[in-house]
């Protein structure tokens, strides 16, 4: 644990990333980076001052291509890795300061949080639910809340390995809302499926946002963030050029397509130097 | 079907790639050159260290009775011997003067406690031997328990046994005794073995041993890493999928086995025969053994065609089973019963005097050990080494023909199956029936 | 919303805990391979042996030995045979020695011996003929080095029986051993008969006669044998039983992509390790007792037997104190284990070090096997052996409470620690993310020079080795050192440099040092030979005791009696200072200090340093010196000071002794260690001040090549 505990973002201090609500944030994210030390490339900013903010009941996506730092933010924000500068609040806890606090409060989902094979899917939620320490005697309701609601009901009791990949899929997301928290992030949770189970996922992210949770999302498909994100961040080799709901996107750069936009963005980026960049500032500011 | 140009592509591919992998370069080629000469170093060395510590050590003896008055040179002959200290006697010079004598119990609790190595006491003689006069008894006390006590006691009894040649010697001439009256006659024992017999033996019995040990070890990972590791890494549909026949892709994966075996073998062998004598050396030093490691020429395409044979056996054998898995740990959890048939030969122990007989020669594996042995012993049986490889390439049929109809089913060789050979045999039998070979399995 | 409730950190503890086992249970695969079969193969593998082994002593029994007789006195020798042949076994065998022995008449025995067609000769051998031959056989013994030899006395003249036979054939042996006690037997009853005719009272045997007892009793020697072996044998089981939790544990999670589901649960890192470890313990423990246990009912119902003597009687409260000596074990056991796994990406690569973590641990445990190895000393620190010692002591009989109660502490103290470490490796982000893109692995060249250093110096160590096994001999000392230094030390050097593209000046440290680095390096060679003598006699008395004799000749092998002094100064001091400091504290030093802190890189070095010397009892004052060298070339900046003190320090352990000033078995008193402390202490500072120091920089991030 860090012994300087940075200070926790309050929304009635002039904070940098507001909401748009203006409530107070679910997920803050403050200047975040991520250095790794390569040792033939030397430093390598995989996150290089990410700044943005969540509200309850929106779902914000992050859209990059490979390898822009989208995976690197949300693996920080999980607490999987640590940021080697600025900070990141989940409900209110600090990602650095107190990892557990912040993992009790998210469901983290991705390509690469596999599910134990030689578990029941039952057996799956059970296990989740209790190790993100859910309040034990009302584990069993929950589990058979999440079996309903995913329609798990059939071959809960059949193991993880046996099942197909939807199948696997929807339990998946139900281990990962298991503990029914505040706040989800999905990173490219349709990397892979075909176009009926990335419908599903696309109509569960709706569904979550309707109860209320917060949902940072990211992808690197167009229509998806399209049809699902609130607003969205678009980052490129570690750094957030804009961010902002798509209407307001579209605005700025007076191209329609999201993929216009995103094009849009990026070659400018490419065409610019850093030191112009910072005077873009307006563009991560937001509405 | 099998095209040779193909398997030889497809050979060279599975050779490459096995070079990258460290596991199989830890097992199939660094083991086999360095685990035995560093296990046999290690032993060896411990060996003469230990032998060494016991050997250096003083023996302090306790006596808990004076030496009979007529008999005062058997405190000076236990003085005198070399390693021995009598408790109570100082350290640097050499001790003159009676020695303390302790009570019993103490000497007995000093024994116990570690504090002694032996308690001895003279005893006035019982039964028969009361009629010599000035006659005695001696009780040597140890514990069984320490191994620097035992040898305390065996330095005592020498010591004991040398007065008591010396005494009969000077009774016999008093007795007017001549030297062939008194000795009656002398005993000893000559080996006729040249070093380089002893030498074959002591090959003969470690490679004929380590050569399986060291085939089966270098098919193991690569059998299972070409098979099931390849459906984990899910490249084996990529190879099924690839325009070379599948009879053509399975034989230069089975030859890659093999080959790893053989090398695997050859070069045990080899690091073995070098290193054997070095790392001996020392333990023989001073004992006046002299053991040369040589290997008779006819030996070396016996244990060739014995390499082989086995690299081909357990190759195959591997690869059937290793088949059905769909992770490498499966695999390795599958193909490890092969493995323990390496040790057929240590069960059927391993005599010196024995040598192929029909019989041993129908025991896949434990043939081809003796087979060696022999043939390092410099004895070519030449119908049973016939025989031994017969019978191990009819079991290698009998693996390929297994193979072969496995490969028959489409679920098993694309991979799509789930890697449980009961359901494997299960659905073939009930599907037999249905004469449906198309569902798919396992699912 | 639901209430963020913290849970008790026991209730995730136990869920992971249930759930590790739960899916142990349905690995039925790898729990039939490796836990049903071994229940059933160890014992099966047990008994066949054992029958085996006891049809081959019978065929020995029964089988019927040929022997012949020669010599010039082969009347005398077959009347002999036969008459030593027809008394009764005094082993108290059957009394049917000579139903088993036929002599045959071969045209010439020894020949038929050689081939192999009867099994052994007795030659009758007249006294003259008998001295002869034994003062040829003394001469050529002395001759070929034998202990001993030159000092044997000549036999008595007396007619004699040699027993020819062949060493390589177990049948010839047993018929040599029968016939050689026969025969001995015959001589004995003779002498006694040829005694008592000339009146003297007693049979020869009874002449002070020496009778033997055992204090300890078979319940003692059975529980000093148990205490030998039981945590070895533990540790097997507990080791191959612990790695099927162990394996899945961490970098099968790693492999199939749970690992990273698990640390985005709120379980803490420090939980997660904590209910891993005792996964690995349970099972651990649990294979052990029911082998243990299994072991136990074949011994009850009679299919397996002990040997007679050795009869187990451990009492209860032995039993329990044993059983608490072993309960740090588990978890040390359960804890290299995880730790291991922490470090593997895969299932293989675990695999990989499975093998060598063994041997450690089965070395270590088998400290009580050394002579003269007491608890009550510095093994008690050392953590498998301090238990596998305590325990020793306990089945033996006693109990020193102080000591065992040390030994659980070291070892226990050890587990926690590696449980720490565990812990770190799930923080440590190289080690738990697969995807970050070995970058370096695609540059090539000098940035993956650190990353392979080790893997080099391992592949030197073992051309090191091996040359020196299989060419030792023949290369001779100064063979040896020429092969050794130009050739593996300097050769690797110059390979590594070409290999990766190093900057040789910034690789080897080739940079001028401050003049007072050579002051420092006057005073601290000396101190440190004086302080690594010390710290050398420390570890021979209280570690790893090691015979005065083995020094005294690893003195004289050292001292290279056929080399003249220039020779000795050339091969043993400047060689090996100017090749060696470029090989460990250039080359290798480059590589780690990319890798670790200042303190590491220390530690590692000398620690390399340290093996490349084999013998056992010099790894730790060569590993010192190491040590204190890569302190030398880190803070002085600089490689030559290095250089002239390692040349300083070979050249004062071994000119001084050349030279006749002091002797062989000089010893310095234990107070030097004191001065000597301080003098390297002073040194090092002086070179801190005036190198690394005065720089006054942050840590130097290692690799100044990039600049």
């Amino acid at each position: 644990m860090s012994d300087s505990v940075p200070p926790a973002p309050s929304a009635a201090t002039a904070s940098a990333v507001p909401t748009p609500s203006g409530a107070p944030p679910t997920i803050e994210v403050r200047d975040l980076r991520k250095t790794f030390y390569d040792e033939s490339r030397g430093e390598v900013h995989a996150v290089d001052g990410i700044s943005f903010a969540c509200d309850r009941g929106e779902v914000f996506g992050l859209l990059g291509a490979n390898g822009a730092g989208k995976t690197t933010t949300l693996r920080m924000l999980s607490t999987v890795l640590r940021p080697s500068g600025g900070s990141a609040w989940v409900m209110g806890h600090e990602v650095a300061a107190e990892p557990e606090a912040v993992r009790r409060s998210l469901g983290f989902y991705s390509a690469s949080t596999a599910l134990y094979p030689r578990l029941t899917a039952r057996e799956t939620l059970e296990f989740f639910a209790r190790i993100n320490r859910y309040p034990p005697e009302r584990v069993p309701e929950r589990v058979e809340e999440l079996v309903e609601r995913f329609g798990i009901g059939e071959y809960q009791h059949a193991r993880v390995e046996k099942l197909s990949s939807g199948m696997k899929q929807k339990v998946s997301i139900a281990r990962t809302i298991a503990h029914d928290p505040p706040v989800l992030i999905f990173d490219e949770p349709t990397v892979g499926l075909d176009v009926l189970n990335a419908l599903e996922m696309v109509r569960v992210v709706r569904r979550l946002r309707d109860e209320g949770k917060t949902v940072l999302f990211s992808s690197h498909i167009m229509s998806e963030v399209e049809k699902l994100c609130d607003r969205i961040g678009i980052i490129h080799r570690g750094r957030l050029l804009a961010l902002g709901t798509l209407e307001e996107l579209r605005e700025r750069t007076g191209r329609h397509y999201l993929e216009d936009v995103f094009v849009h963005y990026v070659t400018r980026e490419e065409g610019v130097d850093v030191a112009e960049l910072g005077a873009t500032g307006e563009l991560e500011a937001g509405a | 079907m099998l095209n040779r140009a193909d398997v030889w592509t497809l050979y060279r591919r599975e050779l490459r790639s096995a070079f990258r992998e460290r596991t199989i370069v830890v097992n199939s080629i660094l083991m086999p050159i360095f685990l035995y000469p560093v296990l046999l170093w290690v032993m060896f060395t411990a060996q003469t260290y230990i032998q060494g510590l016991n050997e250096g050590f003083t023996s302090r003896i306790a006596l808990v009775d004076p030496v009979p008055a007529d008999h005062a040179s058997v405190l000076d002959s236990l003085r005198g011997r070399e390693g021995v200290r009598l408790r109570g006697d100082p350290e640097e010079e050499t001790p003159t003067g009676p020695p303390d004598i302790l009570i019993e119990s103490e000497a007995l609790a000093l024994l116990r406690s570690g504090a002694v190595d032996a308690v001895v006491g003279f005893r006035p003689p019982e039964g028969a031997g009361s009629t010599l006069p000035g006659n005695f008894r001696v009780q040597v006390r140890f514990d069984g328990t320490e191994s620097r006590s035992e040898r305390a006691r065996d330095r005592v009894e020498s010591v004991l046994a040398g007065y008591r040649d010396t005494w009969v010697q000077r009774e016999a001439e008093r007795l007017g005794m001549g030297v062939e009256d008194r000795v009656r006659f002398l005993v000893d024992v000559e080996s006729v073995s040249t070093s380089r017999e002893m030498g074959t033996m002591i090959l003969g019995q470690m490679l004929s041993f380590f050569l399986i040990i060291m085939v089966a070890l270098g098919c193991f990972v690569p059998s299972v890493d070409t098979t099931a590791g390849e459906r984990e890494r899910s490249t084996w549909e990529t190879l099924m999928t690839v325009a070379a026949s599948r009879a053509s892709v399975v034989t230069a994966k089975y030859l890659y086995v093999a080959t790893l075996g053989i090398a695997a073998g050859v070069l045990n062998v080899t690091a073995v025969f070098l290193s054997v004598g070095a790392v001996l050396r020392p333990l023989l030093q001073g004992s006046g053994e002299e053991i040369t490691f040589s290997i008779p020429l006819a030996a070396v395409p016996v244990m060739l065609a014995g390499a082989v044979a086995l690299a081909l056996f357990f190759s195959a054998a591997m690869m059937l089973l290793a088949s059905f898995a769909r992770s490498f740990k499966d695999g390795q959890a599958l193909v490890q019963p092969v493995y323990w048939l390496v040790f057929l030969p240590l069960l059927l122990g391993q005599q010196t005097d024995r040598t192929l007989t029909p019989a041993i020669a129908s025991v896949p594996v434990a043939n081809v050990s003796m087979m060696i042995r022999d043939a390092i012993n410099g004895v070519f049986l030449w119908p049973l080494i016939a025989w031994t490889l017969v019978v191990t390439l009819a079991t290698v049929a009998l693996a390929l023909t297994g193979a072969r109809f496995a490969l028959r089913f489409e679920d098993f060789l694309l991979g799509s199956f789930d890697g449980s050979f009961w359901r494997f045999v299960r659905d073939r039998i009930s599907r037999r029936r249905r004469t449906d070979h198309t569902t798919e399995a396992g699912r | 919303m639901t209430p963020l409730r913290p849970g008790r950190g026991g209730g995730v503890l136990a869920t992971i805990l249930r759930y590790e086992l739960r899916m142990l249970l349905r690995d039925r695969r790898t729990l039939l391979i490796a836990v049903v079969a071994p229940l059933v193969l160890f014992p099966a593998w047990i008994l066949i042996s054992r029958v085996v082994e006891r049809n081959e002593e019978r065929r020995l029994d029964e089988a019927e030995y040929l022997y012949a007789v020669a010599g010039t006195l082969e009347a005398w020798a077959r009347t002999a045979v036969h008459e030593a042949l027809a008394l009764p076994d005094s082993g108290g065998g059957d009394g049917a020695r000579a139903v088993r022995f036929t002599e045959v008449r071969p045209p010439d025995p020894d020949s038929a011996l050689r081939a192999g067609d009867l099994h052994v000769v007795v030659h009758g051998l007249t006294a003259e003929e008998y001295g002869a031959l034994a003062e040829e056989e003394r001469l050529e013994a002395i001759e070929r080095g034998v202990d001993g030899a030159a000092e044997a006395e000549p036999p008595p003249l007396a007619r004699a029986l040699r027993i020819r036979y062949r060493a390589e054939s177990d049948f010839s042996r047993g018929a040599m051993s029968r016939l050689r006690e026969a025969l001995t037997d015959l001589r004995r009853l003779e002498r006694d008969s040829a005694f008592a005719e000339r009146g003297f009272p007693v049979a020869l045997g009874d002449v002070a006669e020496v009778e033997d007892e055992n204090v300890a009793t078979a319940e003692e020697e059975g529980g000093a044998f148990l205490g030998l072996a039981l945590t070895p044998f533990l540790l097997l089981l507990m080791l191959t039983g612990g790695s099927i939790v162990a394996v899945d544990a961490i970098s099968g999670e790693k492999e199939r992509g749970t690992l990273e589901t698990l640390l985005t649960t709120s379980a803490s890192r420090g939980e997660i390790v904590r209910a891993k470890l005792l996964a690995v313990t349970v099972v651990g423990v649990a294979v052990a007792l029911v082998n243990g246990l299994n072991l136990a009912v074949y011994l009850g119902l009679g299919v397996l037997e002990l040997p007679a003597s050795l009869q187990m009687a451990v009492s209860p409260l032995r039993a329990l104190v044993v059983f608490l000596l072993y309960l740090p074990l588990a978890f040390l056991v359960s804890g290299v284990l995880l730790l291991v796994s922490g470090f593997s990406k895969s299932y293989r690569e675990y695999q990989i070090y499975f093998f060598p973590v063994f041997l450690v641990f089965l070395v270590t445990a088998l400290a009580p096997l050394l002579p003269g190895m007491e608890l009550r000393s510095a093994m008690v620190l050392v953590p498998v052996s301090g238990i596998s010692l305590a325990v020793r002591e306990v089945l033996g009989g006693e109990v020193d409470w102080l000591f065992a109660g040390l030994a659980f502490v070291s070892t226990g103290a050890v587990a926690a620690w590696l449980a720490i470490l565990t812990e770190r490796t799930l923080s440590n982000e190289r080690l738990i993310s697969r995807s970050e893109l070995d970058a370096a692995d695609l540059a090539g060249g000098a940035a993956l020079f650190p990353r392979h250093v080790f893997r080099w110096f391992l592949g030197f160590w073992v051309l090191f080795w091996v040359t020196s096994l299989w060419a030792g001999e023949s290369l001779g000392i100064r063979g040896q050192i020429l092969v050794n230094l130009v050739g593996i030390f300097f050769g690797g050097t110059i390979l590594l440099l070409v290999r990766y593209r190093l900057p040789v000046r910034e690789a080897l440290s080739l940079r001028a040092p401050h003049p007072a680095a050579w002051i420092a390096t006057l005073v601290g060679a000396p101190a440190a030979l004086a302080l690594g003598i010390g710290v050398a006699e420390f570890v021979n008395r209280y570690v790893f005791p090691v015979p005065e004799e083995m020094l005294e000749a690893f003195g004289r092998s050292l001292s290279g009696p056929e080399l003249p002094l220039w020779q000795l100064v050339l091969f043993l001091s400047v060689m090996p200072g100017v090749f060696e400091e470029l090989a460990f504290r250039g080359a290798l030093l480059h590589g780690v200090r990319q890798r670790m802190g200042r303190w590491g890189t220390v530690l590692v070095v000398g620690a390399f340093f340290g093996f490349f010397h084999v013998s056992l009892f010099r790894i730790v004052p060569t590993a010192l010196l190491g040590m204190i060298l890569a302190a030398v070339v880190l803070f002085s900046r600089s490689i030559y000071p290095a250089v002239l003190w390692h040349a300083l320090n070979n050249a004062l352990a071994l000119v001084p002794v050349r030279l006749g000033w002091i002797g062989e078995d000089f010893r310095l008193p234990t107070w030097t260690v004191v001065p000597a402390l301080a003098g390297v202490a002073v040194s090092l500072w002086i070179l801190w001040r005036t190198g690394a120091g005065r720089r006054a920089a942050p840590v130097p991030p290692g690799p100044g090549f990039r600049a």
